[in-house]
């Protein structure tokens, strides 16, 4: 089983096709690490914007200057010192690199001040200048606004009717059970990280499938099936080799591209705030799955793993059923743009929360307010969705077995 | 060894490709006859049980060879006529993968991968990929993928179409060295291949084995002579049109003729011993002008 496997893989990468296709995965990594990186800036006190290794370790430097638990003194704080800064000659010139220096001033508390926009802006609404106007008596409600803000969406009108009531107090109850006051650290690695973490596992799903979609039907197409089949494990030993390099396949180039993504990128943007939950950043603090960005980094990448397992399998078995690799390798690009298409429809977005890209983008879906009632309890779609696909990726598996097996 | 064919039928959406086909085979060389279209190959691929029938069935020992499965693919070597081979693959590599999908043991395998590619004459050429050697060679390394288990059942499909006189004669003394204290079951269209090196002819016509016996018993079985003559050149249309021509060469004196008849077609016709060939042309062929043909 070994060595028919270790042919099997020396059949894929020995064609000169699936070498450029290898080359394409390393300048993938490339560039979106570059955007990844690329993404965090620093600017100086000259106003100035940079980026790379010594630009995020500068604002590191700057933010760690805010560690610690987000009291109310804290942002209290952070009002005075975005006030001062408001009040300066810098950011009251109308000049671009006089605002700029301004902002460098900003920098280490940018976080948190995003986080008082998001409070004190409406639910659905966002205006970087709402922390400007947030009075220090206003301040104190700072914890208590992110759950008003949420009822206050919840009872709207447009709102009224998505969600039962049991729906609505799970929601409720999930905004409530995060822990207060926040633990403020940089976050900046994590965050970019996430950010562009979709990109490579999409790209990696795609690129992939052209490698695997051949497995089985270069067989036939080769006409090398008639040998193969009249071996005496061509039915049997010879296809559970195919499905294994399959696997292996998926499995090396997964592993191998976002372990070498993330290292990238959490070597020249720093690993801090892995503990900090995911609300304190920009984008997440609307979420209501209560984890920190290690867990979306672990539930982001282990779902990308599985929705590249599902997702290539499904293609590799279309590839065994019609025995056309040209069909097998459009299936990867079917069921992760399909979805965008069909995104508009707001009626679909429930289905559209369960289908397989979603595995991909899981610190996307995580953002999302798509929920479920499975018998009395409400869940949102992630651990749906890690359930649903572990067991279609387990039925796949001895479905393509047995289609290949009974070709003739 | 005896491999029985029972009732062997296989039909395509109604169209009967294989017809009640009622066989018993034991060792030594089998020569399948028929034109193209005569359902040899799809009799072929049921023996190596790449097709399943859709009527009857295929025995080995008395035990079917489908619910054999593995047990029977264990016994059987398989040349296609459509030899199809991985490209990026070196002779040697094709034939310890052939070899471990064989459930032959690493060790084994590369001990008989070397003996056959030397058996072959592929020595030279082991290790160069298989997309670079010639119709020829990939031939021999066919023919030493399907020898590699030492099969008791060998199954050739066309093995020698294709490639040129040399190659072929070669080919053939190869197959009848790699005959021996086994069965082989040999699809051709050239005659002559069968000629030299089958003990048992079987030629199939539409689906069914229409004739069968050693040369010649099935020589014996035409019911016409054949007849050598020389005829004038505007003699030829009208003769092609009345009689089968096996043969058709120009001489000085007019033109050679070899026709099969029961008659004696002229004066001066002299009647010959037939080859395998002849009797092919007897129960396969048309006389010109069948179907209104001009050629």
């Amino acid at each position: 089983m070994i060595i028919m496997t270790r042919f099997e893989l020396k059949k894929i990468f020995s064609k000169p096709v699936n070498k450029i296709v290898l080359i394409l995965l390393v300048v993938s990594l490339c560039v979106v690490s570059h955007f990844a990186i690329g993404s965090v800036g620093y600017v100086d006190e000259n106003g100035e914007r940079s980026t790379g290794i010594a630009a995020a370790s500068a604002l590191r430097e700057a933010k760690n200057k805010w560690a610690g638990s987000i009291t109310d003194d804290v942002l209290q704080k952070v009002l005075e010192e975005n006030a001062l800064i408001n009040n300066s000659e810098e950011y009251l010139s109308t000049d671009v690199i006089e605002k700029n220096k301004a902002y460098s001033k900003k920098q280490g508390f940018s976080d948190i001040r995003e986080m008082i926009n998001r409070a004190f802006g409406g639910f659905q609404e966002y205006n970087y200048y709402r922390a400007d106007s947030v009075t220090p008596e206003e301040i104190n409600s700072f914890y208590s606004r992110r759950t008003a803000n949420l009822i206050e969406w919840l009872n709207s009108d447009e709102q009224e009717s998505r969600y039962s009531e049991q729906e609505k107090q799970f929601l409720i109850a999930q905004y409530e059970k995060l822990e207060t006051p926040f633990y403020y650290d940089d976050v900046d690695g994590w965050e970019a990280l996430l950010e562009y973490a979709p990109t490579i596992t999409m790209l990696v799903v795609l690129i992939t499938g052209f490698l695997v979609s051949g497995i089985f039907s270069d067989e036939i197409q080769l006409k090398a099936d008639s040998v193969f089949f009249s071996a005496r494990f061509g039915r049997n030993k010879a296809i559970a080799a195919k499905i294994k390099a399959g696997f292996i396949v998926v499995t090396l180039i997964y592993w191998i591209m976002i372990l070498l993504y993330s290292g990238i990128v959490l070597a020249v943007l720093g690993i801090g705030g892995a503990d900090q939950a995911i609300q304190i950043g920009f984008a997440n603090w609307k979420s209501f799955y209560n984890i920190t960005y290690l867990q979306d980094y672990l539930l982001t990448v282990w779902g990308g793993y599985l929705g590249n397992l599902f997702i290539l399998f499904l293609s590799m078995l279309v590839s065994a059923k019609t025995r056309s690799k040209a069909l097998a390798v459009t299936i990867p690009f079917i069921l992760l743009f399909l979805p965008s298409f069909l995104s508009g429809i707001s009626v679909l977005s429930e289905i559209l929360g369960l289908l397989p890209d979603q595995l991909l983008q899981v610190c996307t879906a995580i953002k999302t307010f798509n929920l479920y009632q499975i018998g009395t309890k409400i869940v949102g779609s992630v651990p749906i969705i890690f359930a649903m696909y572990c067991i279609l990726f387990c039925v796949v598996l001895p479905v393509l077995y047995q289609v290949y097996r009974k070709t003739e | 060894m005896k491999l029985v064919l029972d009732n062997l039928t296989k039909e395509f959406g109604g169209f009967v490709a294989v017809d009640h086909i009622n066989l018993t085979m034991t060792n030594g060389v089998y020569g399948l006859l028929g034109v193209n279209g005569a359902g040899k190959t799809t009799l072929m691929r049921m023996l190596c049980t790449l097709l399943n029938p859709t009527g009857g069935g295929i025995y080995y020992d008395g035990k079917d060879i489908f619910q054999m499965a593995g047990e029977y693919r264990n016994l059987l070597g398989y040349l296609p006529q459509d030899f199809g081979f991985y490209p990026e693959f070196s002779v040697k590599d094709y034939l310890l993968y052939i070899a471990a999908i064989k459930g032959i043991r690493p060790v084994a395998a590369r001990k008989r991968a070397k003996d056959l590619i030397v058996r072959v004459g592929l020595t030279e050429a082991a290790d160069k990929k298989l997309k670079k050697l010639s119709g020829g060679m990939k031939r021999r390394v066919g023919i030493a993928q399907a020898m590699l288990n030492n099969p008791q059942i060998l199954i050739l499909d066309e093995p020698t179409a294709g490639l040129d006189p040399n190659e072929r004669i070669r080919f053939r003394n190869l197959i009848s060295e790699l005959s021996e204290e086994r069965f082989v079951l040999l699809s051709t269209h050239i005659v002559s291949d069968i000629e030299y090196i089958a003990n048992e002819i079987l030629m199939m016509k539409d689906g069914a084995i229409v004739n069968e016996g050693t040369l010649d018993e099935i020589i014996s079985t035409m019911p016409e002579k054949v007849w050598n003559c020389i005829v004038p050149q505007q003699s030829v249309s009208a003769m092609t049109k009345k009689y089968k021509i096996s043969n058709m060469k120009s001489e000085n004196q007019g033109v050679d003729l070899r026709i099969i008849s029961a008659e004696k077609p002229c004066e001066t016709a002299v009647c010959v011993h037939p080859s395998l060939e002849d009797v092919f042309l007897y129960y396969f062929g048309e006389k010109v002008g069948d179907h209104n043909d001009t050629l």
